[in-house]
């Protein structure tokens, strides 16, 4: 199955970027968690194991060809959905969402599988149609993003749920949707967007926005966050405070510094010089994938590519975004940096994915 | 061809997605130059105000110390609990725990924080000046558990006054007043100021500069780590001209007596303050760590009006106190000698009214020795009336009578001596000549405060020179002691020593022959004084009013001592102390405890009984007869 000769068609170099970007986030977890004054934590020997597992997971999406994954990709995607099922209704309650499916040691977050799940998925969809997808071809893929993207919203986990919308996009655009479908799409947006608001959107939703647009008017509430994430990024100006040095995340004037800001914790330790690092990694990686779809030896490969990258990139952009507080604040993690061990697992994995096209691309 | 055609778009396709990607992170790594290389100040700014807290240290206040180096004013250590807005997220959750840690009332607690609301968020407004150990405990257990991060307990010198002695003449202190802030640019709302007394005078000297604490707090207010400290100045310390002996024998005895009143005890040379009081006094120690309310309206409601410094703003008819200025004035425009002699049939006319003397059979014929030993009125009246009202408030002025005495006290307030100028301005009239004949006994309008007759009786003593009562002995700034020249003499006269013994010698008989002051007697001390009763209202409307205490005449006895070369002159003034001679037992104490420490004996032990006369005038009406026709 693993065959000698496709060791050597590894990209090393996009291999490398991936975990580097791992390494400087578990520096990152560490030097926001370990606070003496608290006691040590060991979050990042956590996030080491999730690397690890990872890593393992990596490896197996790496050597099945990933023809036998597309394949199967309807099996995978019903044992997701019930996954999700299970989850919405036996999983662990934790901050108000129902999340979590708890294995023990950690607990698994099935939403992070579904990005690479719904990849997959319509990867598979549209390899197997030929020429530009028809208007029915868009409403079955868009079914299958919907179901999970539904599920999962209901968790509630609107942050993760959006992530899947990428997907399908980048998908359908690669495979030849026309442009104009696009325009109408953006175009029912915004007509959409204040229906949703009055009667879709929660109200700490609404406010998540509206103190986005004015962070000052609830500055010791929703709006603080963004002030501070600012505040974490500006202070840090071009060279840094220095490692473990920061005020902002250190004295936790910043919330979950080692989960969804992450970014600003680096920023203000690292500087401007941390963030031109770190932004120079993801881009790479991002461009050495998107070299992979161009690669690859077939569409089916191109667009599971892309589904991958969709989501990740999303993430990434959005925030780093948030992270420099210009973004309004979400539950949504740095792939790749971030504290989560599903995240870390499931990113990892579908980088597998990534690898076993471009590793592939000779075979046949 | 549809195969390659698809190809072609696939690849055109990655290629926009390539530039977006791109794009988009151009965008992001601008965004970050922007808030970190061209913003960073501002946010650099802001992250150090989140972060970084400056805790004031209070200055401890100069200690102050009596001439002889003991330490009358001190600072001890206290608690104070603040709290501190900056980091709070729900004021009133604070608020409402921290009375119930406490135990406080809710809404006093919310006025405080109320009446401090407009100041920056970092200032601590203090809740507590002086908090009990449990409540120290009380609060530090909930600030452990990150209940109350917003509040900080704060060790704080507060001033301690060891024993409640001489409490007009410290004041006390309290937070700064509004008023007082916009006054002075080098005070900020929650400063602890002199708010009476030398406090208040020497504020600027007792201060000190406070210090300051930059410390680094964590998002729910918990310090981390001390970053730089500035310690705080003590204020400079200051030794008073008080002698602790000689003021604590004044309070001793005042005790023992029971009265209220006021006493001024100089050292004629000079008008360094030896002793100086007034009854009911409070306790500073009160004011120190914040008044609560009810010991306030306590204080402001008490009708004995503790807070009210009769030694410098109370202003009473001097009585048969006055004679000697009047007596002086004589022989200094040379209208008599002291061998001048006057027959006191026990009354006299003048202008067709009859005036009495206290002693209703008389006193015979007597000079001006023994007219100021008997405290004759004849003799006084026909004195008096032969000077005329302008030339006795020349005199009384130049003796420090009916001005303001100057001493280094705030809210010094001016007696009275009459004149026909003053009568013109004052109420328009003319002045009778018969107005004269009251004054020249120190009745009618004459008023004096007890710190003036102590000038009084020091420009007796001198020989002319009308001292500046004051304080201040010496300052020591950190480098030893530095002594403050006295002030200059408010006036100076030459007195004709061979008049000026005249008037010593009736004042000597006064104590040391037959006169009322022989309660003051000390052997071998030649002390020279004289007693003095002053109404305090018409024998009619007393008689009227049918009540006691309050209405009862008040006491005087000046004096100083020895009679040749005096080293201590002064005043004793007895509220209501009935008769002059009360005040002359109290300063018998006074005088024997200044003797014996001077002598180097032992100190007399506080007085157990003044013997004193409390027979009321009203009993011996024949006493009083001449004043009742005054009083009409």
């Amino acid at each position: 199955m693993f065959e000698r000769r496709l060791y050597y068609h590894i990209d090393w170099a996009l291999l490398i970027a991936i975990f580097a970007l791992c390494a400087l986030g578990v520096a990152m977890i560490y030097s926001t968690t370990s606070d003496p004054t608290r006691g040590n934590s060991h979050l990042y020997v956590t996030q080491l194991y999730a690397i690890g597992i990872g890593a393992v997971a990596m490896v197996c999406t790496l050597s099945i060809d990933y023809r036998t994954f597309t394949d199967k990709s309807h099996l995978i995607y019903i044992g997701l959905l019930a996954l999700l099922l299970y989850v919405l209704f036996l999983g662990t309650v934790q901050m108000g969402a129902r999340r979590w499916i708890p294995l023990g040691v950690f607990n698994l977050q099935p939403s992070e599988f579904a990005k690479a799940g719904v990849a997959l998925v319509l990867a598979k969809y549209f390899g197997e149609t030929r020429g530009m997808p028809s208007w029915t071809d868009l409403a079955i893929a868009g079914g299958l993003t919907c179901l999970p993207l539904a599920l999962i919203a209901k968790e509630p986990d609107l942050g993760t749920a959006v992530t899947l919308i990428p997907v399908f996009l980048a998908v359908a655009y690669l495979a030849g949707m026309q442009m104009r479908i696009l325009g109408y799409m953006a175009l029912s947006l915004v007509l959409i967007a204040p229906v949703a608001w009055k009667f879709a959107l929660k109200d700490y939703q609404k406010s998540r926005i509206s103190t986005f647009i004015d962070p000052s008017q609830d500055a010791k509430g929703a709006g603080y966050q963004q002030i501070q994430a600012r505040i974490t990024v500006g202070s840090g100006g071009l060279k840094g405070k220095g490692y473990m040095q920061g005020t902002q995340g250190q004295l936790r004037f910043l919330p979950v510094a080692h989960n969804d800001f992450i970014f600003s914790v680096l920023a203000e330790e690292q500087g401007f010089a941390g963030v031109l690092v770190a932004l120079g990694l993801y881009l790479f990686v991002i461009l050495r994938s998107l070299e992979a779809a161009r690669l690859a030896k077939d569409r089916l490969g191109s667009y599971l590519v892309l589904g991958v990258l969709a989501s990740f990139t999303f993430q990434v952009v959005y925030n780093i975004t948030m992270s420099a507080g210009l973004a309004p604040v979400k539950g949504l993690t740095l792939p790749l940096m971030s504290y989560g061990g599903s995240s870390m697992i499931a990113t990892l994995a579908a980088f597998g994915l990534v690898l076993n096209v471009r590793m592939r691309r000779f075979t046949n | 061809m549809a195969f390659h055609e698809e190809r072609r778009r696939v690849g055109l396709r990655l290629s926009v997605l390539q530039y977006l990607v791109v794009v988009l992170f151009s965008a992001l790594a601008i965004s970050f130059w922007y808030l970190q290389v061209v913003q960073h100040d501002r946010f650099q700014e802001m992250a150090d105000n989140n972060h970084q807290r400056t805790l004031p240290l209070r200055a401890p206040r100069g200690v102050l110390f009596d001439r002889d180096g003991r330490v009358l004013v001190e600072n001890r250590h206290s608690y104070s609990i603040s709290i501190v807005r900056e980091h709070t997220q729900d004021l009133n959750r604070t608020i409402s725990l921290l009375s119930k840690v406490l135990g406080l009332q809710e809404a006093s607690v919310r006025e405080i924080v109320d009446r401090h609301r407009r100041e920056p968020s970092y200032r601590p407004i203090t809740i507590v000046q002086d908090a009990t150990l449990a409540q120290v405990a009380a609060v530090t257990a909930r600030r452990l558990s990150s209940e109350l991060p917003d509040v900080v307990v704060q060790q704080v010198p507060t001033r301690q006054y060891p024993e409640t002695l001489a409490a007009h003449l410290f004041g006390y202190v309290g937070e700064v007043n509004d008023a007082q802030v916009s006054n002075a640019d080098d005070l900020k709302s929650g400063d602890i100021v002199g708010q009476s007394g030398v406090e208040k005078v020497y504020n600027a000297m007792l201060m000190g500069e406070d210090g300051a604490k930059r410390v680094v707090v964590n998002s729910t207010g918990r310090e981390i780590r001390t970053l730089e400290e500035i310690p705080p100045t003590e204020g400079k310390r200051l030794q008073l001209t008080i002698d602790y002996d000689v003021q604590k024998a004044v309070e001793d005895a005042f005790a023992v007596s029971g009265f209220n009143g006021a006493a001024v005890v100089l050292d004629p040379s000079n008008g360094e303050v030896l002793a100086f009081a007034s009854l009911p006094a409070y306790d500073p120690n009160a004011f120190a760590a914040g008044i609560d309310r009810n010991t306030w309206s306590a204080l402001t409601t008490d009708e004995d009006r503790p807070l009210n410094d009769r030694a410098i703003q109370g202003t009473y008819s001097p009585g048969s106190t006055f004679k000697m200025a009047v007596g002086l004035a004589a022989l200094e425009e040379g209208i008599i000698t002291p061998d001048f002699k006057v027959f006191c049939p026990g009354h006299a006319n003048f202008y067709g009214r009859d005036f009495k003397c206290w002693k209703r059979g008389g006193h015979g014929a007597v000079d001006l020795r023994h007219a100021i030993e008997q405290s004759c009125d004849v003799y006084f009246y026909t004195v008096g009336n032969m000077l005329g009202v302008d030339k006795i408030n020349k005199w009384a002025t130049l003796l420090g009578l009916g001005v303001k005495s100057g001493i280094d006290l705030p809210n010094e307030r001016q007696g009275l001596v009459p004149s026909t100028e003053w009568k013109r301005q004052r109420m328009k009239e003319k002045w009778y000549a018969g107005e004269t004949i009251s004054v020249s006994i120190g009745q009618g309008q004459v008023s004096v405060t007890p710190v003036s007759m102590a000038v009084y009786m020091a420009t007796l003593a001198n020989g002319g020179t009308r001292v500046t009562p004051h304080l201040l002995k010496a300052m020591d700034e950190g480098t030893g002691w530095k002594p403050i020249p006295p002030p200059a003499p408010q006036s100076k006269i030459d007195i004709d020593p061979d008049k000026l013994q005249a008037i010593r010698d009736g004042l000597w008989m006064v104590v040391n022959a037959a006169g009322t002051g022989g309660t003051a007697r000390i052997v071998g001390k030649d002390v020279a004084g004289k007693t003095g009763s002053a109404q305090v209202i018409s024998n009619a409307g007393r008689m009227a009013a049918r009540t006691t205490k309050n209405l009862r005449d008040n006491g005087w006895f000046v004096f100083f001592a020895p009679r040749d070369n005096p080293k201590i002159a002064g005043v004793i003034f007895a509220e209501h102390g009935i008769h002059g001679g009360n005040a002359a037992r109290i300063s018998h104490h006074v005088l024997d405890t200044f003797f014996a420490k001077q002598d180097g004996r032992p100190l007399p032990p506080p007085p157990t009984d003044l013997k004193l006369d409390l027979s009321d005038a009203m009993a011996q009406p024949h006493e009083r007869a001449a004043r009742e026709e005054q009083d009409r």
